[in-house]
């Protein structure tokens, strides 16, 4: 049995457009994807296409409107203690400690403080962080946040990590080494991994499986098998291997595809706004073009 | 080093305060180049020194302990209703807050100097009527404060404790309350503020003590140096309760990042 279960899942944001008027926004066209237990499953795909909200389903944050997600054969009805979230910034609590920070979930279910205190202790030095208990979030860099984040997911010792661009916003060395420690303690940890990222080289780095999401609304392009060995990601030299390389490739090709969709949906748009006000709209319209594309 | 230190800090002060001195100094020096009256605006020493005798007669501090009574007890029940409320409103009944919340900015407008005859007409003239304007001058900062720093708690704080599995009062206790402590703050020290005004301006208007009494009162009479040393003394606890406040607050907010106001 597949440790999680996406089947046929839909989500339809309702947005108010004044009164009783809604306008549907389909974010998720019917989500088919299989997470077996201790496999690192990315999902890739072009900004807005669902990602977050397949992820917010999982977590059991918010819930389907059709289709169902199950984790060991059992429905997502709401949140559960065996699955813990890491967000892309900011999501540590300020007003906390990073020891604090870390043993905020323990709180509702373990009683004992000195209990709790060692196992936050000692999540943080796994992530690097010994030394740093008594510091603010706001005393630390974006990378050291992210590894509190991750501490504070792990303590729960949760059987399922959900990632949502956790490295996104630190720079290129530091999500490097943030990368290689999210690997090894997942491996090490045997967790079940759902990773998030419109980063083709991070998708190809960290995963088992690569999972590519269509443009808006989101369904799973592709599944793809990335043929790297553990050893061989161990290497600094992983990104000159073939089977990177290629890997590397065909997701470039089906993002590709993808991301070219959503920008002829917003030259589209824009094309709209074109017509209604012709100074403002094509200069947009290019701006749009590139960000899409530089995105990727 | 030390010492260094200490100039330069010296240095700060001497700066920071020059203007305050050069004021000081000028009123002083007015009256004897005959350019104000000193009747109308004694000069500061000899301010000082009706401050200096009116406290030790005890006099000030009658009048101040009165007025401080006052506006303790505006600002606690004001505190009392409005936190709850605010919180009430912001963090559970959405279409409720929708409801009120035109009454409540309305309400809030309200020039309290004009609402001063309708309370003393439903709570006479004597202390209960002082201390309800100060309850109403004080609640609305505090609540609308509260309601919006509730409201503008960062989803993904809340999204956070929801994963973790928190009951909807640990929820509340551990991420809404911490979350919007920084402007519940805010109201509060701005709410003190507002009591200290408008007690001054309720003592002026029917009062036998306080500090907003004796300016009247002095007035009256004609004591210009009594007046004007109840004049500063107003300002003086004025700016001793904004620093008690900002105390307060640092410390209630340790975590905060330092910045420069
Ligand atoms: N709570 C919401 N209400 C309305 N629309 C939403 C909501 N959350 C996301 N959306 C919309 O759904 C689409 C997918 O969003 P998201 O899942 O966040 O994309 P991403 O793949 O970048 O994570 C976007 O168009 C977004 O604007
Ligand atoms: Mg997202």
């Amino acid at each position: 049995m597949a440790k999680i279960e996406s089947v046929n899942v839909k989500k339809i944001f309702k947005i108010k457009k004044g009164g009783n008027q809604y306008d549907e926004l389909p974010a998720l066209g019917g989500v088919d994807l299989k997470i077996e237990q201790g496999e690192f499953m990315v999902i890739v795909g072009p900004s807005g296409c669902g990602k977050s909200t397949f992820l917010d389903l999982v977590s059991g944050l918010t819930l389907p409107d059709s289709g169902t997600i199950t984790i060991d054969g059992k429905p997502v009805t709401g949140p559960g203690l065996d699955r813990a979230i890491v967000f892309q910034q900011n999501a540590l609590f300020p007003w906390r400690t990073t020891l604090e920070n870390v043993e905020f979930g323990l709180e509702s279910t373990n009683p004992d403080r000195d209990n709790r205190r060692e196992i936050a202790l000692d999540y943080l030095s796994l992530v690097g962080l010994s030394g740093y208990h008594n510091h603010y979030p706001h005393q630390l860099s974006g990378g050291m946040k992210q590894r509190v984040s991750i501490a504070r997911a792990l303590a729960l010792n949760p059987d399922i990590m959900l990632m949502d661009e956790p490295l996104a916003a630190l720079d290129a060395q530091t999500r490097e080494f943030l990368q290689r420690d999210i690997l090894r303690i997942s491996k090490e940890s045997h967790k079940t991994v759902l990773f998030i990222t419109h980063s083709i080289d991070e998708a190809v780095f960290l995963g088992d499986k690569v999972a590519v999401m269509s443009a808006r609304p989101g369904v799973i392009k592709e599944i793809l098998d990335i043929p790297l060995t553990a050893e061989q990601r161990a290497e600094d030299d992983v990104v000159a291997t073939k089977e990177f390389v290629q890997s590397r490739l065909i997701l470039w090709k089906l993002l590709k595809e993808e991301v070219v969709k959503v920008q002829e949906s917003q030259i589209r748009f824009q094309n709209q706004a074109v017509a209604q006000s012709p100074a403002r709209g094509i200069g947009n319209g290019l701006i749009n073009a590139v960000r899409v594309l530089t995105k990727i | 080093m030390e010492s260094k230190e200490f100039i330069k800090k010296l240095k700060a002060y001497a700066l920071k305060s020059s203007a305050i001195v050069a004021f000081i100094l000028l009123w002083e020096a007015a009256p004897h180049l005959g350019l104000i009256d000193p009747i109308f605006i004694p000069p500061p020493s000899i301010i000082a020194a009706k401050i200096y005798q009116l406290l030790l007669s005890g006099e000030l501090l009658v009048h101040t302990v009165a007025s401080l009574e006052r506006v303790f007890l505006g600002f606690i029940i004001a505190l009392a209703v409005a936190l709850p409320l605010g919180f009430l409103i912001g963090g559970w009944f959405k279409t409720f807050e929708t409801a009120v919340d035109p009454l409540l900015q309305i309400l809030g407008q309200a020039n309290p100097f004009t609402l001063f005859p309708v309370f003393m007409a439903l709570l006479g003239i004597g202390e209960l009527s002082k201390i309800g304007i100060i309850y109403w001058v004080c609640q609305w900062p505090v609540l609308f404060n509260t309601v919006s720093g509730i409201k503008s708690v960062d989803p993904v704080y809340i999204k956070v404790g929801r994963s973790m599995g928190l009951t909807k009062f640990n929820l509340f206790k551990k991420v809404l309350l911490p979350a919007a402590l920084p402007a519940v703050f805010t109201g509060i020290r701005m709410s003190a503020v507002f009591a200290f005004f408008m007690l001054i301006g309720a003592e002026m208007i029917g009062a036998h003590s306080g500090l907003g009494f004796l300016i009247i009162q002095s007035e009256a009479v004609f004591n210009m140096p009594k007046m004007y040393a109840a004049i500063v003394s107003v300002a003086l606890l004025g700016i001793a309760i904004n620093y008690v406040m900002l105390k307060l607050e640092r410390r209630a907010m340790s975590w905060k990042e330092d910045v420069a106001v």
